[in-house]
């Protein structure tokens, strides 16, 4: 679905991207990872145009990324960041509904669809009626995720989705997305910190170093047969309560 | 925003090219000092007994203002003194008379015979101690090396004041610089014997004062004239010739005591001029009907420099955020613009909108943008860039992202900078007396010249609750129109 072929990016003095080939398949799940400043967020904005290479080129359905068309090429796009992104100005309901009315769609419409993304993200059907700062953290992140999937596009982009959480939501979320996911069928492409998460979530892990593919494949290729010391040292670098017996 | 540019062209075009005056009607001007006032309001007089319509923009702020509104046509007539129009709008200090009226004629401009009274700079001693003393001209003066001299800061400074007049009498004395109501009192009360005047200052005969004789005849001749338009001749001759029949007329202490009617009885300018001219006085409005007609003046132009400043600044606002390098020059220009003295501001716009409303109102214009494009530009820079970029990312479109996101998240810093342009306009606004647009102004000016602490208030109250009024409007504005989730997320 997208494709990365050589892409640097440098800000000021430090490399983000160097020279970067990455494929990303359609209808499947790929989450980022890596250490920070590996890059990571760096390709997602890449992908929804927020950045763009100093060299190399981006590719989103074999097209290439470009301003010209990236209005359209976006809203085949869905996108989230923590805490959802929502407007702080507009209800729950206007912010899922701001780009279809801006397209034309009718009142109904919108509230049909807006009824039936609230039932499938199981957010309250009220809550669409509240300001984002009446909202909890877990809602809001729902109704970001509400308001990318409007158009039903065939991508879905998430950045930190499920940051701000607290563990016990974040853990009733994560299920809820890997259910929602299987569900959708969409080419889902996720940034992460958490390598579990991503390990939940993710048909494909792309672990990234400097600004570099170091191995990308499932968990368990990135556990059994790491291409690096440094992918068996990240994959478990994470300390669970297990480690205390 | 380019048709709202334009708007705001074709309204300043249709504004510079509208006929200066209508038909046949005479503008007299007159400077923002009594002596000047009383002689505008004697040619007025003039001008209603040759049944000619006639109006009378009194205290201008200041000859610059005059001398290009007389030559733009903006005014027909105004008071003037030869020593001023010879060396400060004609440059030519040593020309005589034929030579000012050539010079005048050029420029289609023409003066009167001289009224009658010089003027002039002079020294003056309480008459009693000048007689003991048996001191009559300037020249007496250096036998007496102990004389007091307590001299107005200007004539301090000037170069044709003290210093000059010291070295071309020889004088032995040494003065100290004081202000000049101070100086007054103080040779009533003996603390000073000498200090400089004006020939019709209408305190000299008040206090009793000697006006010492310029025996050497060191200060230049300041006589009173009239300037006048010469296509006058053409659309009043009755009135020009009437004009022309004041020459010799005044002399000093006519003037002192027109003067003196004013600033010490506290007569009004048009009922003396008319009471010296023998007619009858027009008839004066009462104060609650001369504050509403200021109020009505002053919200005109507070409220249609405001609503300009809008319609301009706040595309500049979001165009400067929008494009960081561009906006810094609209942001320093407009800044700059802030830096113009008002005064300056006016002159400047004399040829192109004349006097009146329209340069005040041009003036507030230029000083309203400045708050207004910031605060829109602080307010937009200012959302969070994850908020952008979001908007941005999920795919509306440009006019979308501003209309429906940016503009509603910067709206109260911009609401923040409409109340400031607002307020400091309310009180810049005063300022447009000095170039006739009336308003609160007035009285103040007026007050400040007659030294009348009423007059004054009677514009500086109004003024002050005004700024307080407009205030509390845009407070009320800013509750009703910030959305309730900007509310509760900032109680959060």
């Amino acid at each position: 679905m997208f494709s990365l072929s050589s892409v640097s990016k440098r800000y000021a003095t430090t490399i983000a991207l160097d020279r970067l080939d990455l494929e990303i398949a359609s209808a499947r799940t790929t989450a980022l990872i890596g250490p920070s400043g590996a890059g990571k967020s760096t390709v997602l904005r890449m992908l929804i145009g927020l950045e763009w290479p100093d060299s190399g080129e981006v590719r989103f359905d074999a097209e290439l990324l470009q301003r010209e068309r990236l209005l359209e090429q976006r809203r085949r796009i869905g996108y989230v960041i923590q805490e959802g992104g929502l407007f702080p100005h507009m209800t729950a309901a206007e912010n899922v509904g701001l780009l279809a009315r801006t397209l034309g769609w009718s009142r109904q419409a919108i509230a049909a669809r807006a009824h039936e993304l609230a039932e499938l993200c199981q957010l309250p059907i009220d809550a669409m009626a509240r300001y984002p700062a009446e909202l909890s953290g877990g809602q809001r992140q729902r109704v970001g995720l509400i308001r990318a999937l409007m158009l039903d596009p065939p991508v879905l982009l998430l950045d930190e989705p499920l940051g701000a959480l607290d563990p016990i939501v974040r853990f009733e979320l994560q299920a809820q997305m890997r259910e929602l996911f299987a569900k959708l069928d969409k080419t889902v492409v996720l940034v992460t910190h958490d390598v579990a998460e991503a390990a939940f979530l993710a048909d494909t892990l792309v672990l990234l170093r400097h600004g570099s593919l170091l191995q990308q494949g499932s968990a368990r290729e990135l556990i059994d047969s790491p291409n690096d010391p440094f992918v068996h040292q990240f994959m478990t670098a994470q300390r669970s309560l297990a480690d205390l017996a | 925003m380019r048709r709202v540019l334009i708007l705001v062209l074709a309204f300043f075009g249709a504004a510079c090219s509208a006929p200066a005056k209508q038909g046949s009607v005479v503008i007299i001007g007159s400077k923002a000092f009594t002596e000047s006032v009383i002689l505008g309001e004697i040619a007025s007089g003039l001008a209603r007994q040759a049944d000619i319509e006639v109006r009378h923009r009194r205290q201008l702020g200041g000859t610059r203002i005059l001398w290009r509104a007389l030559e733009n046509g903006q005014i027909d007539v105004y008071p003037e003194y030869t020593g001023t129009l010879a060396q400060e709008l004609l440059q030519m200090p040593d020309a005589d008379f034929g030579a000012l009226r050539a010079a005048l004629a050029e420029k289609g401009l023409a003066m009167t015979d001289p009224l009658g009274f010089n003027n002039t700079y002079a020294l003056g001693m309480a008459s009693q101690r000048a007689a003991q003393l048996g001191i009559h001209s300037i020249s007496d003066l250096r036998g007496h090396a102990d004389l007091r001299f307590g001299l107005s800061n200007e004539f301090m400074q000037r170069a044709d004041g003290w210093p000059g007049l010291r070295e071309a009498y020889a004088l032995p004395q040494t003065a100290t610089g004081l202000d000049h109501d101070l100086a007054y009192r103080g040779l009533a009360n003996g603390a000073l014997d000498v200090t400089d005047l004006y020939r019709t200052d209408a305190e000299i005969p008040y206090y009793q004062l000697a006006v010492l004789d310029d025996d050497r005849g060191y200060f230049p001749s300041y006589q009173a004239v009239y300037l006048y338009r010469l296509d006058l001749r053409k659309r009043a001759p009755g009135f020009v010739q009437a004009l022309n029949g004041l020459a010799g007329r005044i002399d000093a202490a006519t003037m002192q005591s027109l003067n003196a009617r004013v600033k010490l009885e506290r007569q009004a300018e048009a009922s003396v001029a008319a009471n010296w001219l023998g007619i009858d006085a027009p008839t004066r409005s009462g104060r609650s009907s001369r504050i509403w007609k200021r109020t009505v003046e002053h919200l005109a132009l507070v409220g249609i420099s405001l609503g300009l400043a809008l319609l301009v600044a706040l595309p500049l606002g979001v165009f400067a955020a929008r494009r960081p390098r561009l906006g810094q020059v609209i942001l320093t220009t407009t800044g700059l613009l802030q830096t113009l003295p008002s005064l300056a501001v006016f002159v400047f716009m004399i040829p192109l909108l004349g006097i009146g409303a329209k340069p005040a109102i041009a003036a507030l214009f230029l000083y309203s943008l400045l708050p207004i494009v910031r605060n829109t530009h602080a307010g937009l820079s200012g959302i969070p860039r994850e908020l952008r970029e979001t908007a941005a990312a999920i795919g509306l479109p440009s006019r979308t992202r501003l209309w429906r996101i940016e503009l509603p998240l910067a709206l109260g810093t911009i609401l923040a900078g409409i109340k400031i342009a607002a307020v400091i306009n309310v009180g810049t606004a005063t300022l447009g007396a000095l170039i006739g647009a009336g308003g609160y102004g007035q009285p103040i000016l007026a007050g400040i010249r007659l030294d009348d602490i009423g007059l004054i208030l009677e514009g500086a109250i109004p003024a002050a609750a005004l700024a307080l009024v407009v205030q509390a409007v845009f407070e009320i504005i800013e509750r009703l129109l910030t959305p309730r989730g900007l509310r509760l997320a900032a109680r959060q």
